[in-house]
C-alpha cells in the first residue's frame, strides 16, 4: 500500500550547494539556515525538509532549531522578498526612553508600506536607546518623529568612548577612539600582541600563575576566577580543547562587549590567543549574537589580518603554537549567552542548556574540554601579561582585580560607558561618573546588574558594588545600572524585564517556561491597577521556586529583580491590587 | 564499587553510575516524577523529582543527580512539597482536559500528582484550548496537545525506542510546542503508527485513537502477540467481552513498553465477523467423493481438528508417494513460534521429504 501523504520530491539544488559548501556538517545547519533565510528573507518548510534530508537530521530537529532562533523565520511558503525589516527594540531601556514598536511600525510604514516591522528583545544598543535595526544596520536613538531620518541614514553611528571621564581607570579602553579597529597596524602601533609575545615567552604553566595572581574574575556576570578556570582546562586530558570567546551579550542593559569589539578587536583575539596557549587548545570560536552583524564583520577582518601577519594561524610568531579562530554567529536568543547553551548553539542544535555536571571545562564544544570567557575577560588578559598581575591586581582596592566597564543608563546626566576600579557605590557611579540625576529628576530606584539584577531603592545608595556585593541586595552582574527617576514605576520596570525572560526563557523546564510568563501576566494586571489580593504572594512564591528548581542560570536568577523590588516597594505593588 | 548515602535519614548503598533517583527507587523511596522514564535518557526538565541535598544549593533535580558517597538527599520537605505544588500548578495552566475519557479510568501520571501535591489552578484562571482536539490525521494516534506538558517523552521514546525521530520539540519560551517532523502531519514526518509515543505519555496528550471513548476496561488479559515469532507481549484491556485496546506491560520480558503497529492497534481481527474461529474442508474432501470445483462439493464446511489434520496428512502422503517430496512445498508463517517453525521445517524434510520450504516474513 502506498500513502498519498508521503510524495517524493527531489531537494532543491540550490540547496544542495549550501549544504556542500558547508562540508555536510551536521554542525553547520544553522549557519546553513541563517545563509538561507538572508537569500531568501525568510524560510519555507520545504527548505527545511531538504536541509533535513541532506543532513540526514529528523525534520523535526531542523524545524526545532528553526523556530528557535528569533532571527530565523518560517513561513508556510516562500514569500516575494524585495521588502527590508525594521526590528525594534522594546527592550527596559528604550521602553524607558519612550520607544514603541507600534508607534515606530506606523512611522515607517507611512513611507514603505511594504516593509517589514517586527518587535524585538534587547539589541544590545542601550546606549543608542530608543534602538532599531533596520536590516543589518544598527540606529539609533530613533523616535516615531524621527524615522525618516534613520531611514535615510542618519543616527546609525556609534557613539565615541574616546574621551575618558574624570575618576577613569582605563585598561580595555585605553585605545578607544585612539587606534583605527579596522588596522592591524594601528592596533600594533599601541603596543597589540605584545602580551602574547611575553606569553610565548613563558610556560603555560607561568601564563596561568599570572592570571591567577592577576585576581581576574571572569566579566560575564558570574565572576568566577579566570586562572582557576584555565587551570581546570588545562588540566583536563582529553584533546584537542577549545577556547570560546562568549560575545552573546544579549541581556537588557549590556553593551559593553560590543563597544570592545567596535574599538579594539585584536585585544580580544590577543587574550584568546594567551587562553589557548596556556590551556593547550588550538582552535577557538567567538560566538557572536546574530544582530551584531558590524562586529562580527570586524572581527572576521581583525582574525584575517591577524592571520596574514602570522599573529593568529600556524607558528604564531615564529614559536610552534598554533591558534585559529572561528566566528560562529549566533541567530537570537539570549539563552545561548549561558555557556552551555551557548556549546548547544555552537554545535548546531536548539540553544537548551545542558545538565551540569560535567562542566565545559572537562566536556564542553563536542564533549571536549572547552574554555568559555566573556569578551571582556579576554580584553584584559593581554594587559595583564604585559603589565603584570600585580599591576592589575592593584588597580583595584578590592578582592576582585583589575577594571570594569560599567554601563550607566537612564535618568543621568551622563549616560554611557566607562572603566573604573571594583567597589564603587551607586552614588560614586551616579554623581562622580554620571554627572547627577537629571535636573528635575529624583532618585526612584535603579536596576543593578543587568535585567537579572537586583533593583534597588536609595537605602543602597552607600553599598560599596562588587561580587560579593549582591549578599547585600547589590549586584554587580555584567556592569550596568538604570537609575530612574520617580516617575517610573518599579513595577511596569518589572513587567517589562519579566517579558524579557518570558520570551526569552528556552522553554526547557516547568519552572522558568511558565513561571515568567505567569509572573508577567500577574505583572501585567498589578502595572495597571487590576491585581487581585494573593498576587504579591504567588509573585513571590514563583520567584522563589524559580530560583530554588529552575534547570540554569537563566530561570534562576529571575527571583533577583522580582525579590529586591518586591522588598524595597511593596507599597507600590501593593497599590496595584484592585480594592 | 558500592556507595553510601542517606535517603531521608534512612542509609541507602547504591552503585557508582546511579543517580538519587534511581537509588531511591531501587530502596521503594518513591520521587515523583514526569519527565523521567527508566527506559528514557534522563532530560530533568520538569523539575517534579527535586529534592534538597545537604551543602548543595537550591533543589536538584534527582533524575540526573549521580549518587556519590556520603550525600544527604531529603526528598520529601515542605519546601519541596511547595515547589512541586507550584510547578504542577504552573503546568496546569497549560492543560486542557476536554473531558473525554481515554485511558482506561485509570489516572495518568500527571493526573496522579496534580491530585497528590493538591495542585490547583490560581483563582480565577480557567485555561482555554489552544490546539485542535484530534490534532492529527494518523489513524492510530490521538494527538490533543491541550494536555500536553512538553515532557519530552514521546520525542524521547520515539528517538530511543522506535528511532524513527518524528516528534521534536519547535518554538520556546511559553511558546514551546511539540511538533511533528517539520510541524507537518505525523505520517508525512515518516511515523510508523507503533504508538510508543502515546504510551509513554504521561498525560494522554498522545493516546490510541481507536480506544477514545470506548471507557474502562473490566478486566486485562496479558497475552502474546500472534502477528509474529518476536512474541512480543501486551496487555488486553477487555469490555464486555471486548478488547477495546491494547496496552503495553512494561514486564513484558522480550519487548518490554515496545510493540508495533500490528501488536497495538491490528486487533480488530479478534472481533471481525469474518474470523475463521474452527477448520473448514470443501465438502467433496469430508464425504470421500470426487473433486469437484462447483456446487455443493465444493462449499466449505465447518470441522474439528482431527478431521482436518487427517485429510491434510492423507492427501500430503499421497501426493509425496504419487509424484515424489519434491512436488510439495511448504510456507510457514510469521504467527507461529520460533518452535513451531522449527517443526515445519522437520516435518517438510524428514516426512514429506521436500527442500522446498520457506517462511513468509523472508518475502
Ligand atoms: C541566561 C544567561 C545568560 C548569559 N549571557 C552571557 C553573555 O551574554 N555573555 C557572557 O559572557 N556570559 C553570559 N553568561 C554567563 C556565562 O554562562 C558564562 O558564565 C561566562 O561566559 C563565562 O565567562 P567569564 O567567566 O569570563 O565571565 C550568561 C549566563 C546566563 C545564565
Ligand atoms: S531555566 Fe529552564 S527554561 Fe529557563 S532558560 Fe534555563 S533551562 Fe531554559
Ligand atoms: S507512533 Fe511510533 S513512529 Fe509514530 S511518532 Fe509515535 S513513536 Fe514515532
Ligand atoms: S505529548 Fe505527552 S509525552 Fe509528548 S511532551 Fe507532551 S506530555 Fe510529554
Ligand atoms: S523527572 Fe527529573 S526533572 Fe523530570
Amino acid at each position: 500500500m502506498t500513502n498519498s501523504k508521503i510524495k517524493f520530491k527531489p531537494v532543491s539544488p540550490q540547496i544542495e550547494a549550501l549544504v556542500r559548501e558547508h562540508g555536510s556538517q551536521p554542525q553547520a545547519v544553522l549557519e546553513m539556515l541563517v545563509e538561507l533565510q538572508t537569500q531568501h528573507g525568510i524560510l519555507t518548510r520545504e527548505m527545511l525538509d531538504d536541509v533535513a534530508r541532506l543532513l540526514e537530521l529528523p525534520a523535526a530537529r531542523v524545524y526545532g532549531i528553526a523556530s528557535f532562533y528569533s532571527m530565523l523565520e518560517v513561513a508556510e511558503t516562500a514569500q516575494s522578498f524585495a521588502m527590508s525589516k525594521i526590528r525594534v527594540c522594546d527592550g527596559p531601556v528604550c521602553w524607558l526612553c519612550g520607544g514603541d514598536v507600534t508607534s515606530i511600525g506606523d512611522a515607517v510604514r507611512a513611507e514603505h508600506p511594504d516593509w517589514k516591522v517586527e518587535r524585538t528583545s534587547c539589541l544590545g544598543l542601550c546606549d543608542r536607546a530608543p534602538a532599531v535595526l533596520v536590516d543589518n544596520e544598527q540606529a539609533g536613538p530613533v523616535l516615531a518623529e524621527k524615522v525618516s531620518a534613520i531611514l535615510a541614514g542618519e543616527n546609525v553611528k556609534s557613539i565615541d568612548y574616546s574621551l575618558p571621564r574624570p575618576g577613569e581607570v582605563r585598561v580595555t579602553l585605553a585605545h578607544a577612539g585612539k587606534v583605527d579597529p579596522d588596522s592591524l597596524e594601528s592596533a600594533l602601533s599601541v603596543g597589540a600582541y605584545q602580551g602574547l609575545q611575553a606569553a610565548l615567552k613563558r610556560t603555560y604553566e607561568e601564563v596561568i600563575s599570572e592570571v591567577e595572581n592577576s585576581n581576574l574574575n571572569g566579566r560575564g556576570g558570574a565572576g568566577f576566577p579566570a586562572g582557576r578556570k584555565w587551570r581546570f582546562v588545562a588540566a583536563a586530558a582529553r584533546t584537542p580543547k577549545f577556547v570560546v570567546c562568549n560575545a552573546d551579550e544579549s541581556e537588557p542593559l549590556i553593551f559593553k562587549d560590543r563597544v570592545l569589539i567596535d574599538t579594539n578587536p585584536h585585544q580580544i583575539l590577543e587574550g584568546m590567543a594567551i587562553a589557548a596557549y596556556a590551556v593547550g587548545a588550538s582552535s577557538g570560536y567567538i560566538y557572536i549574537r546574530g544582530e551584531y552583524v558590524s562586529q562580527a564583520q570586524r572581527l572576521e577582518r581583525a582574525i584575517e589580518q591577524a592571520e596574514r601577519s602570522g599573529w593568529l594561524g600556524e607558528n604564531i610568531a615564529g614559536s610552534s603554537f598554533s591558534f585559529q579562530v572561528h566566528i560562529h554567529r549566533g541567530a537570537g536568543a539570549y539563552i545561548c549567552g549561558e555557556e552551555t547553551a551557548l556549546l548547544e548553539s555552537l554545535e548546531g542544535k536548539r540553544g537548551e542548556p545542558r545538565v551540569r555536571p560535567p562542566y565545559p571545562p572537562t566536556s564542553g564544544y563536542r564533549n571536549l574540554p572547552t574554555l568559555v570567557n566573556n569578551v571582556e575577560s579576554f580584553a584584559a588578559v593581554p594587559h595583564i601579561l604585559q603589565r603584570g598581575a600585580n599591576w592589575y591586581k592593584n588597580l583595584s582596592d578590592n578582592s576582585a582585580g583589575g577594571t570594569k566597564l560599567y554601563m550607566l543608563l537612564g535618568h543621568v546626566n551622563r549616560p554611557g560607558l566607562f572603566e573604573a576600579p571594583f567597589g564603587l557605590t551607586l552614588r560614586q557611579i551616579i554623581n562622580d561618573f554620571g554627572g547627577g540625576l537629571r535636573p528635575g529628576s529624583k532618585f526612584h530606584f535603579a536596576l543593578c546588574g543587568g535585567a537579572a539584577g537586583t533593583i534597588v531603592d536609595e537605602s543602597l545608595l552607600d553599598t560599596p558594588i562588587d561580587y560579593a556585593s549582591a549578599g547585600k541586595g547589590i549586584s554587580l552582574g555584567a556592569g550596568a545600572f538604570l537609575v530612574c527617576d520617580e516617575r517610573v514605576s518599579p513595577v511596569a520596570m518589572l513587567r517589562e524585564l519579566m517579558h524579557f525572560f518570558a520570551v526569552e526563557s528556552c522553554g526547557k523546564c516547568t519552572p522558568c517556561r511558565e513561571g515568567t510568563r505567569r509572573a508577567y501576566d500577574l505583572l501585567v494586571c498589578l502595572a495597571e491597577g487590576g491585581g487581585r489580593p494573593g498576587d504579591l504572594e504567588e509573585l513571590a512564591r514563583l520567584a522563589s521556586v524559580m530560583q530554588a528548581a529552575s534547570f540554569c542560570g537563566l530561570g534562576q536568577s529571575v527571583h533577583l529583580p522580582v525579590t529586591s523590588a518586591l522588598r524595597h516597594f511593596e507599597n507600590e505593588f501593593a497599590a496595584g491590587i484592585r480594592s | 564499587m558500592p556507595v553510601h548515602l542517606t535517603i531521608n535519614d534512612k542509609p541507602v548503598q547504591a552503585h557508582e553510575g546511579q543517580t538519587v533517583l534511581e537509588a531511591a527507587c531501587a530502596h521503594g523511596i518513591v520521587i515523583p516524577t514526569l519527565c523521567y522514564h527508566k527506559d528514557l535518557s534522563p532530560v530533568g526538565s520538569c523539575r517534579l523529582c527535586i529534592v534538597e541535598v545537604d551543602k548543595l544549593r537550591g533543589q536538584v533535580a534527582a533524575c540526573n543527580l549521580p549518587v556519590a558517597e556520603g550525600l544527604v538527599v531529603h526528598t520529601e520537605t515542605p519546601a519541596l512539597v511547595q515547589s512541586r505544588r507550584t510547578v504542577l500548578s504552573l503546568l496546569l495552566q497549560n492543560y486542557t482536559d476536554a473531558g473525554y475519557t481515554s485511558h482506561d479510568g485509570h489516572t495518568t501520571e500527571f493526573e496522579h500528582w496534580v491530585r497528590y501535591y493538591e495542585a490547583r489552578l490560581p483563582d480565577g484562571t480557567s485555561p482555554a484550548p489552544r490546539y485542535p482536539l484530534d490534532g492529527d490525521p494518523n489513524p492510530f494516534i490521538w494527538v490533543d496537545l491541550n494536555k500536553c506538558i512538553l515532557c519530552t517523552r514521546c520525542v524521547r521514546a520515539c528517538e530511543e525506542v522506535q528511532g524513527r525521530f518524528v516528534w521534536g520539540v519547535g518554538e520556546r519560551g511559553s511558546y514551546t510546542r511539540i511538533i511533528a517532523g517539520a510541524d507537518t502531519a505525523m505520517l508525512e514526518a515518516r511515523c510508523e503508527s507503533c504508538g510508543a509515543c502515546a504510551a509513554y505519555c504521561p498525560t494522554g496528550a498522545l493516546d490510541h485513537k481507536l480506544s477514545i471513548r470506548q471507557g474502562e476496561a473490566d478486566r486485562k488479559v496479558t497475552t502474546t502477540c500472534t502477528y509474529c515469532g518476536v512474541g512480543c507481549q501486551f496487555d488486553l484491556n477487555v469490555k464486555n467481552g471486548k478488547v477495546i485496546r491494547v496496552t503495553s506491560n512494561p514486564n513484558a520480558p522480550v519487548n518490554g513498553m515496545h510493540l508495533c503497529v500490528k501488536g497495538r492497534y491490528g486487533y480488530d481481527f479478534i472481533h471481525h465477523p469474518d474470523r475463521l474461529t474452527g477448520p473448514r474442508v470443501r465438502r467433496y474432501l469430508l464425504e470421500e467423493g470426487e473433486k469437484v470445483l462447483h456446487g455443493p462439493a465444493w462449499d466449505w464446511v465447518e470441522t474439528d481438528w482431527n478431521t482436518a489434520l487427517d485429510i491434510t496428512a492423507r492427501k500430503l502422503a499421497a501426493t509425496r508417494d504419487h509424484y515424489g517430496g519434491s512436488s510439495i512445498g511448504v510456507l510457514t508463517s510469521a504467527k507461529c513460534l520460533n518452535e513451531e517453525n522449527y517443526l515445519m521445517n522437520k516435518l517438510a524434510r524428514q516426512v514429506l521429504g521436500t527442500h522446498n520450504i520457506d517462511h513468509c516474513a523472508r518475502l
